[in-house]
């Protein structure tokens, strides 16, 4: 198991967003987390990467315990993850979004970097290389020089999984990778996120679009910050908590 | 208690609610117009000029020539907003440096025309008040008694008038009061006419129990944004209580500190203070 | 579609005519003591040198999107520094003055730790209140550093004229220069620049918002307070209300008057701003009317400050033809 979360709860105030949650997550795999509007889910991704402190409950990653940690310690233990409104480096451009998300891998000291030893100028050529590569197995090797803020949403989308993929992760965690993008590009993220997982990478997602139960191994259902049904999608289907979640307790089945 | 005490009580209130009411225009400006006007010290002491200009110089009745000149400084103050803050709200570096060039342009024109020497406004009421052991000029007590006054008056406008209920409504959230149909330039205007009119009339009174500099602005400002930060951004009625405090430690730290200690000390506590809660004692979280 | 600037695969900022540019102005600033004609001439131009320093180094600390309201107070660390070292305990000028900026940054990474996790506006108001108190601290100790009336018998750099002096702020500009320019533009800049447009985005790659403002703030601080040990040497007399929030403020009205978006914006800025006031120097008392009309003119009509101007020019052109 490459990511457990035991108990994981977290109260804003009198608001409980995320309560008493466990999750388990195998190692090259496609898990998705779905759920209605405001159930939690990415409230849920805040607390494991970090953002958020939980109120209870743990993080464990690869047998370590990891509940609070920053969250650019988080991204160097080797969990990425993108982000549902996706913000990006706006004034760089695609390359260079990708290219300035290779802090973690190679790493340069700040000496070597300001200094620029070999070390760094052969990290670097690598860097640069790599940056492009990521780029082409998603597509957005064409739109290479354009402004990352001048993308389209679905490209936009796919700039943000590009970027996490910089960071050489063995956990990917990703918020909405679906949203905004047409038919074709929703197949084709699909493709690309298959690929990953051949690659030996784990992804963890979150998705609204139920066209992502194509892929998925395993599904979290989560309502109103607690976890209502887990297993395979088949499973999922048929649970009646998780109809009368998404339709509502008045819908009978026709 | 002693008379000396009672003394030190009036002169921290006086010192308070002055210090409050050219703080009140200053964060209404802030969280209405989510900018930082630097020029807001340079205000006061053209207010106190114009007043002394009036007063002093034309001869007229010194509390109308307090009322005409808080009255040329409102309508002065709505043009500033139309003009020279209007394009920038919210946006702090450019609206810093209008205000910086605002702050020149006053501070200068001052300067050459009334520089050369200090002048002072005379006392609004003359004679000392004696009794009970407590000996203090008239002209304190009375600044004080009408600077709380003021300040009553004040709060009482801006919860209940309507006009009031807008500025609130806007310091709160401005998209959602817009959509609401509250004309913001409009509060914006206003909001800055008032400011300047309190400054104003602040410093006035100040100009009248202490000197007339061009630029007696600059301590002001610098009290003014400690307090206003420190009871927070966000907050209006906070900065009562913060100016409560900062009127009180000015008037009584220095009398067992220096005064460079004093405002070490004070410093400290508003930094320490903004790095646990950037928000201040009573604001809200902005940006 | 707006396309970014530098067509190659790069982060580099400075295209090689802008490289040559800096170049040839160094070469035509290091031969203009030749036509100098009044010692007057050369104290402007070494106190632009001073502000263009520190200038730059603001706007090093603005990358990564915080602006600092106590700079001055920062460069007033070094020169005070460096000026008690060598005037009370006899050191010489040219070992202190790196001394008074080691100590500037060591100040500055010792707060730059809690500041860092204030940002914005926060950020801005706490670094005004650290700035006042640097002076509040300086006027404690008034006894060591003298009251208003300033510091006196600083031991100067150099025996008399001023040429050396010039020489020698051409060169710790170009040092300087150099310096900030290779740090924004090396993957540390980067970095900067990341956490200015998304502190998220760049601790989810790893990029920790402290440890790099800390570091920004280190090397900033020790660059202004460099340019502040050297000007306390070549006035030998400082005082700190040269170093107070207007002044403070003032290094900001530069940086954004000349672009803050640009490494040559502070430089452009810091001389129109110090330059042309002395330009007009019989009117003395109707400078602050001169700046404060560059100040409107800029902020009104070129938003993104004087380099920009280039640009405009440049698509108003390609547009008529």
């Amino acid at each position: 198991m490459i990511l457990q979360t035991i108990g994981l709860t977290k109260n804003f105030g009198g608001l409980t967003a995320v309560s008493n949650v466990d999750i388990q997550v195998e190692e090259g795999q496609i898990v998705g987390i779905i759920g209605p509007n405001g159930a939690g889910k990415t409230t849920l991704f805040n607390l494991i990467t970090g953002s958020l402190r939980p109120t209870a409950g743990k993080v464990v990653f690869q047998g370590k315990d990891i509940t609070g940690t920053k969250p650019h310690v988080v991204a160097s233990l080797g969990i990425g993850r993108s982000f549902q409104l996706n913000p990006l480096f706006a004034e760089f451009t695609v390359l260079q979004n990708v290219a300035a998300s290779f802090y973690l891998h190679p790493k340069s000291s700040l000496i070597d970097a300001f200094f620029g030893t070999s070390k760094y100028r052969r990290n670097e050529a690598y860097i640069w290389e790599k940056a492009l590569e990521i780029l082409e197995l998603l597509g957005l090797d064409k739109v290479e020089q354009e402004l990352a803020k001048n993308l389209p949403q679905g490209y936009r989308k796919m700039l943000g999984i590009a970027r996490v993929l910089a960071t050489n992760p063995k956990l990917l965690l990703l918020d909405e990778p679906l949203g905004g993008m047409s038919l074709g590009e929703i197949q084709f993220t699909m493709g690309v996120l298959k690929k990953i997982r051949e690659s030996g990478v784990t992804i963890l997602l979150v998705e609204h679009n139920m066209q992502i139960m194509d892929i998925v191994d395993r599904v979290f259902v989560i309502n109103f910050g607690r976890k209502i049904a887990a297993g395979t999608i088949d499973e999922i289907r048929n649970n009646k908590d998780v109809i009368e979640a998404y339709f509502g307790a008045d819908q009978h089945a026709t | 208690m002693s008379g000396q005490g009672i003394e030190i009580i009036i002169n921290a209130l006086m010192l308070s609610s002055m210090y409050i009411l050219v703080a009140s225009g200053f964060a209404l400006v802030l969280n209405i117009m989510g900018i930082l006007n630097f020029a807001h010290g340079a205000l006061y002491m053209v207010g106190g000029y114009v007043c002394y200009q009036l007063g002093v110089i034309y001869g007229i009745n010194l509390w109308l020539s307090l009322l005409l000149a808080a009255a040329a400084m409102a309508l002065f103050g709505l043009f500033l907003e139309r003009f020279c803050f209007r394009p920038f709200y919210g946006d702090f570096f450019n609206s810093t440096i209008v205000s910086i060039a605002l702050i020149l342009i006053f501070q200068t024109t001052v300067n050459l025309t009334m520089g050369d020497h200090v002048r002072s406004l005379p006392p609004f009421v003359a004679g000392m008040f004696k009794h009970g052991g407590v000996s203090i000029s008239w002209d304190r007590l009375a600044t004080g008694a009408i600077g709380v006054g003021l300040l009553g008056i004040l709060t009482l406008y801006i919860r209940k008038s309507k006009m009031g209920q807008q500025m609130l409504a806007v310091a709160q959230d401005s998209v959602g009061a817009e959509l609401q149909g509250i004309r913001i330039h409009r509060v914006a205007a206003i909001a800055m006419g008032l400011g300047c009119a309190l400054a104003t009339v602040a410093g006035s009174f100040m100009g009248a129990i202490f000197d007339l500099t061009p630029f007696m602005g600059d301590l002001i400002l610098v009290r003014v944004i400690q307090l206003v930060i420190l009871s927070g951004i966000g907050s209006i009625g906070g900065v009562l209580i913060g100016g409560l405090v900062i009127g009180a430690l000015d008037s009584i730290l220095p009398l067992y500190v220096t005064p460079s200690i004093a405002q070490t000390l004070g410093l400290a506590v508003v930094i320490a203070v903004l790095l646990i809660r950037p928000r201040g004692l009573f604001g809200r979280e902005v940006g | 579609m707006e396309r970014n600037m530098s067509h190659q695969r790069g982060f580099s900022i400075v295209p090689r005519r802008q490289a040559y540019a800096y170049l040839a102005g160094l070469v035509i600033l290091a031969l203009l003591p030749v036509f100098m004609k009044t010692l007057y001439s050369y104290h402007i131009f070494i106190l632009t040198f001073v502000y263009i320093i520190a200038t730059s180094s603001l706007r090093t600390l603005a990358t990564s999107g915080q602006i600092s309201m106590c700079h001055a107070a920062f460069m007033s660390i070094g020169a005070y520094g460096s000026a008690l070292l060598a005037r009370d305990a006899g050191w010489s000028p040219w070992l202190t003055m790196p001394l008074g900026a080691l100590g500037t940054m060591v100040v500055a990474v010792l707060i730059g730790f809690p500041f860092a996790r204030v940002r914005a506006i926060y950020f801005s108001m706490v670094s005004l209140f650290f700035g006042m108190g640097i002076i509040s601290v300086n006027q404690i100790f008034g006894k060591y550093t003298g009251h208003i009336g300033g510091m006196i018998g600083i031991p100067p750099l150099f025996a008399s004229s001023k040429v050396p002096y010039y020489y020698f702020f051409l060169g710790l500009t170009a040092f300087s220069l150099l310096v900030l320019w290779r740090f924004e533009t090396c993957r540390i800049g980067v970095c900067l620049k990341a956490i200015n447009q998304s502190h998220e985005v760049a601790a989810s790659v790893g990029i920790s918002e402290m440890k790099f403002r800390v570091v920004a703030q280190g090397v900033s601080c020790f660059i202004v307070g460099l340019a502040g040990a050297g000007y306390a040497h070549y006035n030998t007399v400082i005082s700190y209300s040269s170093f107070d929030l207007l002044a403070s403020i003032y290094l900001i009205v530069y940086m954004i008057v000349g672009g803050i978006g640009s490494f040559g914006g502070p430089i452009i800025g810091t001389a129109i701003l110090f330059v042309l006031p002395e330009l007009f120097r019989g009117l003395k008392e109707f400078t602050p009317y001169l700046f404060a009309t560059i100040i409107l003119v800029v902020v009104f009509l070129m938003r993104d400050g004087i380099v920009s101007l280039g640009g405009k020019i440049k698509s108003l052109s390609v547009r008529s033809s």
